[in-house]
């Protein structure tokens, strides 16, 4: 992917442009609001991480308004110190496409940037979502692995559903929460590991492959060659 | 004397003055007014017909029989009383009560307030002069000098009025000035303690009730509630202290050991591992600090919508469902049926889920978790979350709502110490209350929402598509399991 970075902090640049060249992306970086909105303008990136608070009068707010009023279509990814629910609706309302407090995990970042890649290319119309031999139907909301039909509650439908739709990408727990559960909160405790676990145990339990794997320190991925 | 002028009391009691004076000019001028035009249009009348009258004699009865008339008539009558008199061409008395036509008297004939020598004195009169045939003069009047006494008794009353009104006032101001200025005082100079920093000082009240004790109290309750905000925040600063400190202090003596002993990779990688833990621990923290100072400002109450409580808490339950599995822990849930309170959808799910994570973490394998919603009889909503596990002392009670309090139970176990707060903090955000109950054996949490945060009969916004039947007993029977985690 090619990311464009505008964040005016040097060490959580080197920090983040290090870790994504080596997640095999192609980086820019921009630390002021001017030369972030002239990179943006005409650069073409597959999505841009974004500031809020920046140097040079051009806060990242209004980078994203303007980009967005010009047609850039660009997913952009808010990362910002202000953590409040009233910021977070302010950046998603300005157009920003996810929002990411600081401080931020590494791996949190990078599946949510992988997410959000996936999310322009578009697959959206599907209706039988596939990986290796498992298959879900979305209109019958049923799920298959092999020749044997596994039985879902709504809700492990749901997650098998997103993780599915995000198959060969990092998945966070956070991630989960917010779009299986809706939950924008810390639950304390491991409660995702455990319905990860569960569905685990319907998936994978007794078949030689397992497609459900744990990421240390970052989260699950659902993939055919785990 | 600048600062009695400036003083408020002055200026109150110096405009009742005024007033009170402007209110008796008022009432008097039209008083006086009126009198003079009545008295002064009979006077007139009376002389004049008087006159007439007397015209009319001289007419039928000619210069000896007027005289015989007026010689009858003033020995009627006190001579000061009235004037009377008939005088030739010449002026010279004919007849009457005056010893020599008055030099005061104006030559045309008509109506004149005049000075006359009466009894040896000069005194104000009112006459009329009237011109009979054949060059004979005729004067009537009346003494006004009765009217002149009381005109002046009219005035020395008055100014006596204003003269009592005033000191009254002044005196009146003096006093109200220093009794209102020594309650200021004492309100001022407990103020000025409460400034240089003891807040224990109250505004002394009466129980009079009056204004002053109205603002007292109004003012010790202010006091009250910003004593009670600084105390928390002084524990909380406190206990952000020491929970700080605590993984700062892992995470420093970690960090300074890797660079002293420089271990060998592998073992520096999972050192720098569980260092990336305690920075999480301590973000973890702050993250929960913020949120309750977000909840604390009140900020979150412009996006209240309809929440289905019913729900939320189903939906809770699920959640935690497998966790309760893991633990051998039977979590039920019990409603009424759907109500609708009006707030943050995220918050109370967050609150609702703290509670049975709460529940969860102290209930012990093989126990029950309970979560019922119901709308009580007085319009109340009411969200309870019980458990058969040891509970909690009543002494301890108030204490564990507390930031970053923790009792001796939950040493041990995972968590910051803000979990209760946060739900207190949310049910006082929905104008509601949390209840700490004993649920013989084991603690029952209530988060109970007055009538007013609840708003029936009105489409449920909600975010998820699952729907509960109406009486809900989504019991999730626990099998001993060991899933990998």
């Amino acid at each position: 992917m090619k990311l464009l970075l505008v964040e005016d902090n040097e060490r959580v640049t080197r920090f983040v442009v290090k870790g994504l060249q080596e997640a095999g992306h192609t980086v820019d970086n921009a630390d002021n609001g001017r030369e972030g909105m002239f990179l943006a303008a005409s650069e073409p990136y597959d999505v841009i991480i974004m500031d809020r608070m920046l140097p040079g009068q051009v806060d990242g707010l209004s980078i994203i308004e303007t980009l967005r009023q010009s047609g850039n279509r660009t997913p952009i990814l808010i990362l910002s110190a202000l953590s409040d629910v009233d910021e977070r609706i302010k950046g998603l309302k300005s157009g920003g496409d996810d929002y990411l407090t600081k401080p931020f995990a590494f791996g949190e970042l990078l599946a949510r940037l992988d997410a959000l890649s996936r999310r322009s290319q578009g697959s959206g119309t599907q209706t039988v979502l596939e990986v290796g031999d498992l298959k879900v139907d979305l209109l019958s909301r049923k799920a298959v692995r092999g020749e044997r039909s596994i039985a879902l509650q709504p809700r492990e439908f749901k997650l098998l559903e997103y993780l599915m739709r995000h198959a060969g990408q990092v998945v966070t727990r956070t991630m989960l929460l917010e779009n299986v559960w809706d939950y924008h909160f810390d639950p304390q405790t491991n409660v995702v590991d455990v319905h990860i676990s569960k569905l685990r145990q319907k998936i994978d339990a007794d078949f030689e492959r397992p497609l459900l794997r744990t990421v240390r320190n970052a989260g699950y991925m659902l993939s055919a060659d785990g | 004397m600048a600062k009695v002028i400036r003083s408020t009391t002055f200026a109150l009691s110096f405009g009742y003055i005024a007033f009170g004076i402007v209110a008796l000019v008022l009432f008097a001028a039209p008083l006086w007014y009126a009198w003079q035009v009545t008295v002064e249009d009979g006077r007139s009348e009376i002389l004049h017909a008087d006159a007439q009258r007397l015209t009319e004699v001289f007419n039928r009865e000619g210069v000896t029989g007027l005289k015989t008339f007026i010689d009858t008539r003033v020995g009627m009558q006190l001579p000061a009383e009235r004037i009377l008199m008939l005088a030739d061409s010449s002026l010279h008395r004919i007849a009457g009560n005056m010893p020599r036509w008055p030099q005061t008297v104006p030559q045309q004939p008509g109506l004149y307030t005049v000075t006359l020598e009466l009894g040896g004195k000069p005194t104000e009169s009112v006459i009329v002069r009237t011109a009979l045939p054949d060059g004979y003069n005729l004067l009537v009047g009346r003494d006004v000098a009765r009217f002149a006494n009381l005109t002046r008794h009219f005035w020395t009353g008055l100014g006596g009025a204003v003269a009592v009104l005033s000191i009254v006032g002044v005196l009146g101001g003096v006093l109200i000035r220093q009794a209102i200025l020594a309650r200021i005082n004492s309100i001022r100079e407990t103020v000025l303690a409460i400034v240089k920093g003891d807040l224990s000082h109250r505004l002394p009240t009466r129980r009079s009730g009056d204004e002053l004790d109205t603002l007292a109290h109004t003012i010790n309750g202010m006091l009250d509630q910003i004593e009670q905000l600084i105390h928390g925040i002084r524990d909380v600063s406190n206990s952000i202290a020491h929970d700080l400190r605590t993984p700062l202090a892992e995470l420093r003596s970690r960090l300074e050991e890797l660079s002293l002993t420089r271990p060998s990779n592998e073992e520096t990688f999972a050192e720098i591992d569980a260092a990336v833990a305690d920075v999480d621990r301590v973000i973890r923290i702050f993250n929960a600090l913020l949120r309750l100072a977000e909840i604390d400002t009140g900020m979150r109450r412009s996006g209240f919508v309809q929440v289905n409580a019913n729900e939320l808490a189903a939906e809770a339950v699920e959640f935690y469902s497998p966790a309760a599995e893991i633990k051998d822990v039977v979590l039920s849930f019990e409603s009424t049926g759907p109500v609708c309170i009006s707030g943050d959808p995220t918050l109370l799910a967050q609150a609702v889920g703290n509670l049975i994570d709460n529940a969860l973490k102290y209930v012990g394998e093989g126990g029950s978790v309970k979560v019922e919603v119901q709308s009580r009889s007085d319009g109340a909503v009411e969200i309870s979350v019980a458990d058969n596990g040891p509970g909690i002392a009543d002494t301890e009670k108030p204490k564990v709502v507390q930031r970053f309090y923790r009792g001796d139970l939950s040493r041990g176990t995972p968590g910051v110490g803000l979990g209760l707060s946060l739900v207190q903090a949310v049910a006082k955000l929905h104008g509601g209350t949390l209840e700490l109950t004993d649920n013989h054996p084991g603690l029952r949490v209530r988060m109970i929402f007055a009538p007013g945060a609840r708003i029936s009969g009105r489409p449920l916004i909600v975010s998820t598509g699952v729907q509960e039947s109406d009486a809900v007993t989504a019991a999730v029977k626990s099998e001993p399991s060991a899933l990998p985690l």
